[in-house]
């Protein structure tokens, strides 16, 4: 690979004028897998109208330099005018690596801008790594979270990965001392066949703490068995300032507040101080979305249950007497004494 | 002789009919028992996609498919439901009786709304006086200016609160010995004088409506006589051994499946002495029985079956198949409640509405006492 | 508008209720099927589903494409008997192997061998794998707008196309026009239950058998060969941890609780 300049990038995302909460963490990995290769450049691509400020933060969070490409026509997502932009940046600055966060306009972004490149993608990474030699290993999840495949791009470049939100962690911010470079997003979309059009992009901002920002979880699962029980979950959550969640058999029942809510491979991964579990049988799909948790404590009234393997702490009980005499107790520690 | 095996698309429809039971019946099944709810919707469902229809040609709205098919769909429902293959198994018998010897226009003007189960039947003999004895039916019919005027009581009716087509037999005359002489009606809930009567509360396969039917000077057009005049004790025979006795078999078979598996799962899962109770060769020893039961009521409903639609009489095996199946229901019933302990008796576990629909198949479709007498007449002739 | 060509990829999956009973040889490190039946990739039901629903109003006529052995038929006979009009599968010894984009060359080159088609439909992700990159990848090889992730779609007389795509904690309303290739999530709707006329009439439609040459697919662009992505040591997630049991009764282990939530501090 002598004639590639050693760039990592990382494809930043933006909706309305913020940036999604996978870009920092997109950029944390970038910047450790370039000390790990024994030190390249880390420069993150942002597309848009008005965003420049953005580009400023893209420094702080780890980015050298920053492609910045603003233009009323890149102000809403569309796969096709990304895609071209992306495309022909790439294909001029011929970075090593470029990363994606897998949210849904990962999903449908990075595959496109794979197939315009010929070159292979790793979807949903859980993990990375570079070696001195410029080889990225992409940890890939399948089979509903129970096999982990190690995967290589090894002749084609660039490697391309989509990385799982929540996987990795943000580095802590600092004064970007980095450059950023405007592009001129007309020459880029030149002669690009436009297919689409995005009218609109509503965001409709769910109640409750999100779970990514919680010290500490309440989850349920299909053990629950019903909305009346839910409540005494999102009771015990709002008792420790923390949010709730859920597993995919009880989002499917309708006792939750949401998909934004569930945990698993096909949900959110998330990483508290605390977890705690009630009625879930730990399926894997949902135990990859618990891994880095701080502490796991689980509460199942079957003693065979998988989850007590991959908890901290487990109590083989019924959630309906335990969860009471837990929020009474919580109640009572909370009192000055 | 050669193996007995189901066909390609035989397995696709049993796969297709499991994936609706399971997602629409096996959900719901504890609350159709312990309501005594016939869940009319469901049926509905089961109506678009062929259940109602299933031996009725494509022509009238049918499914084209024949009694093998049907007997699939029953054993699949009774597996979670057995109250409600019930119900679709004596709306079969209405089908079956119009599309057998039913003329044209009657075929027209009942087969598609049947086959589709816009509307339900049901078929109406028995009587407080004529159950297994078939020709003490005391209902009678006679003619009136162009009409029939028909006065009974009939009980023990299955689906009688809900069929909105009835198949009622009643006496028209005496035969050339001098017997009564029976005929088939087709009454149309709502006719005058007819209206469905009390309801029983059945031990067993509930959510399927059981009671009286009354007849008060019930008037009915001359089209209304189904079959000729003085064939309705033979066609009623025939509905019972062609559809009546194979269904109560795939039914029973269904049940015996629901306590092998049960009995199976709660083996796995419950741990006693430290090891799951499947270990312990007493319980694999009722396990096997189950299993056994199992082949066995399999092999004689659906072999009896295609003896029948192949052209053979096959009276005695239809008799012997739904015998071993229903008693070998309650037999796999009370094994299977034995085998769980405690948990067999508690009503959050299915095994105890097992048995109860079991005791319940024994007297439907003929007892089996009736069944070994029809083997026994065949045996011995 | 006239009527409709519908295609929709379909892919069979190893039955998701086994994957607890995956296992990896411990000799050869690869992957262990053995013993679990395959079913219809779940999200594939809903994209057919949608195909079914605009070939009713439309008119038109649905195939299936899959790429998968041939043996796949059994599975396929689902969705014929779901209502699609004919399948083709594109079975070939030197697809083995494919990653996302080769598997699309491969489906794009069955797509065209079909004949000239108005909307691809396609479930977003397979249940074993998923990827998620068929749908766009295969509409960047067929030169037509691609969607994934789409949550509602309508087609308007003319083959306009509004379709709604799911991002986090919202949508993206878009607008496009027929030809195009679709992945849709499985909260578009509900598939259709198997009727059993729909049984019978399955047994009559026709499922074409297609090999690379059949195809005009070469070597280097399919299969191991024409795969980027290679696939390196396979595991399986050791998520296990400590699993101390709290003993006692009910007051005794909600105590202990309580005590864990003061030491990590969250006890506010």
């Amino acid at each position: 690979m002598p004639d590639r300049k050693r760039a990592l990038w990382a494809v930043a995302e933006q909706t309305r004028g913020k940036l999604a909460s996978v870009t920092p963490e997109v950029l944390g990995q970038a910047r450790r897998l370039a000390a790990e290769a024994g030190g390249c450049e880390v420069a993150a691509i942002l597309l848009g109208k008005d965003v420049g400020a953005l580009a400023k933060d893209l420094l702080a969070c780890g980015a050298d330099k920053v492609f910045l490409v603003e233009d009323p026509a890149l102000e809403l997502y569309q796969n096709d005018t990304y895609g071209t932009v992306l495309h022909r940046l790439i294909r001029r600055e011929q970075p090593e690596v470029v990363l994606f966060g897998a949210t849904a306009v990962g999903e449908e972004l990075a595959p496109t801008v794979a197939a315009r490149l010929d070159t292979g993608l790793g979807a949903h990474c859980t993990s990375l790594a570079l070696a001195p030699d410029g080889l990225l290993t992409m940890g890939v999840l399948g089979f509903g979270g129970r096999l982990h495949t190690e995967m290589f791009c090894p002749a084609r470049r660039p490697q391309m990965a989509s990385v799982k939100p929540g996987m990795f962690t943000p580095l802590p911010r600092e004064e970007g001392k980095g450059k950023i470079l405007r592009e001129e997003a007309s020459a880029l979309l030149s002669g690009a066949d436009i297919r689409l059009r995005t009218v609109r992009i509503v965001k409709e901002e769910p109640e409750g703490m999100p779970l990514e920002d919680a010290d500490v979880i309440v989850a349920g699962g299909w053990g629950i068995g019903g909305k009346e029980n839910w409540r005494l979950l999102t009771e015990l959550a709002r008792e420790l300032s923390g949010a709730t969640g859920c597993t995919r058999p009880a989002l499917d029942e309708g006792w939750t507040d949401g998909e934004h809510t569930m945990i698993g491979t096909s949900g959110k991964t998330v990483q508290p101080k605390v977890y705690l579990g009630f009625g879930i049988s730990g399926s894997p799909h949902h135990t990859v979305g618990i891994k880095d948790a701080g502490i796991i404590i689980s509460i199942n009234s079957d003693p065979r249950a998988p989850v007590f393997e991959c908890s901290d702490y487990c109590v083989e009980a019924d959630f309906r007497k335990i969860l009471p005499l837990l929020l009474s107790e919580i109640r009572r520690a909370k009192v000055p004494a | 002789m050669p193996e007995l095996k189901f066909t390609q698309s035989q397995e696709m429809l049993r796969k297709a009919v499991r994936e609706f039971v399971e997602k629409e019946v096996k959900p719901i099944a504890h609350r159709i028992d312990v309501e005594n709810r016939f869940p009319a919707d469901v049926f509905q469902k089961m109506g678009q996609l062929g259940f109602a229809g299933v031996f009725v040609p494509q022509t009238y709205g049918g499914a084209g498919l024949g009694q093998t098919e049907r007997a699939i769909i029953l054993e699949e429902l009774a597996r979670h439901a057995a109250g409600l293959a019930m119900a679709l198994m004596t709306h079969h018998l209405g089908v079956e009786a119009i599309l057998a010897y039913g003329t044209d226009e009657q075929k027209a003007k009942y087969l598609p709304d049947v086959a589709t189960g816009k509307k339900i039947s049901g078929l109406a003999v028995t009587e407080p006086t004529g159950g297994s004895d078939v020709a003490g039916q005391l209902a009678n019919a006679s003619r009136d200016n162009g009409h029939w005027v028909i006065n009974g009581r009939k009980c023990f009716i299955t689906n009688s609160s809900n069929a909105e087509v009835n198949i009622v037999t009643a006496r028209t005359g005496e035969d050339a010995k001098g017997r009564p002489a029976f005929s088939a009606f087709i009454v149309e809930s709502g006719m005058e004088g007819f209206s469905p009567g009390r309801e029983e509360d059945k031990l067993g396969l509930r959510g399927s409506s059981t009671g009286d039917l009354l007849l008060n000077n019930c008037r009915v057009g001359e089209g209304s006589l189904l079959g000729g005049e003085g064939n309705g004790m033979r066609m009623a025979l025939g509905l019972f051994t062609k559809i009546g006795r194979t269904g109560m078999a795939a039914i029973g078979l269904g049940i015996i499946r629901a306590c092998l598996e049960e009995g199976v799962k709660f083996a796995k899962e419950r741990v006693i002495y430290g090891k799951p109770l499947a270990k312990l060769q007493a319980i694999q020893f009722e396990i096997a029985q189950n299993r056994i039961e199992y082949e066995a009521a399999r092999l004689m409903t659906y072999h009896s079956i295609g003896l029948k639609e192949s052209g053979s009489g096959a009276d005695a095996e239809i008799a012997a198949a739904k015998y071993f199946a229903t008693e070998g229901a309650v037999r796999a019933a009370k094994r299977t409640m034995d085998l769980m302990g405690g948990y067999g008796v508690i009503n959050e576990y299915p095994v105890g509405r097992y048995l109860r629909d079991a005791l319940t198949t024994i007297s439907c479709g003929g007892t089996s006492h009736i069944m070994q007498i029809i083997v026994a007449g065949q045996t011995l002739n | 508008m006239g009527e409709l060509n519908l295609v929709v990829l379909v892919k069979p999956v190893p039955d998701p209720s086994c994957y607890d009973r995956i296992e990896i040889d411990p000799a050869t490190g690869a992957l262990l099927r053995q013993g679990m039946p395959a079913v219809l990739n779940p999200a594939d039901k809903h994209a057919l589903e949608e195909a079914l629903v605009l070939k009713e109003r439309f008119g038109g006529r649905v195939a299936m494409v899959s790429m998968a052995p041939g043996s796949a038929s059994e599975t396929l006979m689902e969705g014929l008997a779901m209502g699609a009009d004919e399948a083709c599968i594109l079975s070939d010894r030197a697809f083995a192997g494919s990653d996302s984009l080769a598997t699309s060359r491969v489906l794009s080159a069955g797509i065209r061998k079909i004949g000239p088609f108005d909307l691809v439909l396609a479930g977003n992700e397979s249940a074993d794998g998923g990827t998620a990159h068929v749908p766009s990848q295969v509409g960047e090889l067929l030169g037509v707008a691609h969607l994934t992730n789409v949550i509602r779609m309508e087609v308007g007389p003319g083959g306009s196309v509004t379709a709604r795509t799911r991002i986090e904690n919202g949508y993206i309303e878009v607008r496009g026009s027929l030809p195009m290739v679709v992945g849709v999530r499985r909260e578009i709707n509900t598939p259709r239950y198997t009727s059993l006329m729909g049984v019978m009439a399955a047994q009559d439609k026709p499922i074409r058998v297609w090999g690379a040459e059949d195809l005009g697919v070469n070597a280097a662009e399919a299969g191991m060969e024409g795969s980027s992505m290679r696939p390196g040591r396979l595991s399986r997630p050791d998520y296990r941890r400590k699993g101390e049991i709290l003993k006692g009764s009910h007051e005794e282990t909600v105590r202990r609780i309580v005590a864990i939530l003061r030491a990590e501090g969250v006890l506010g």
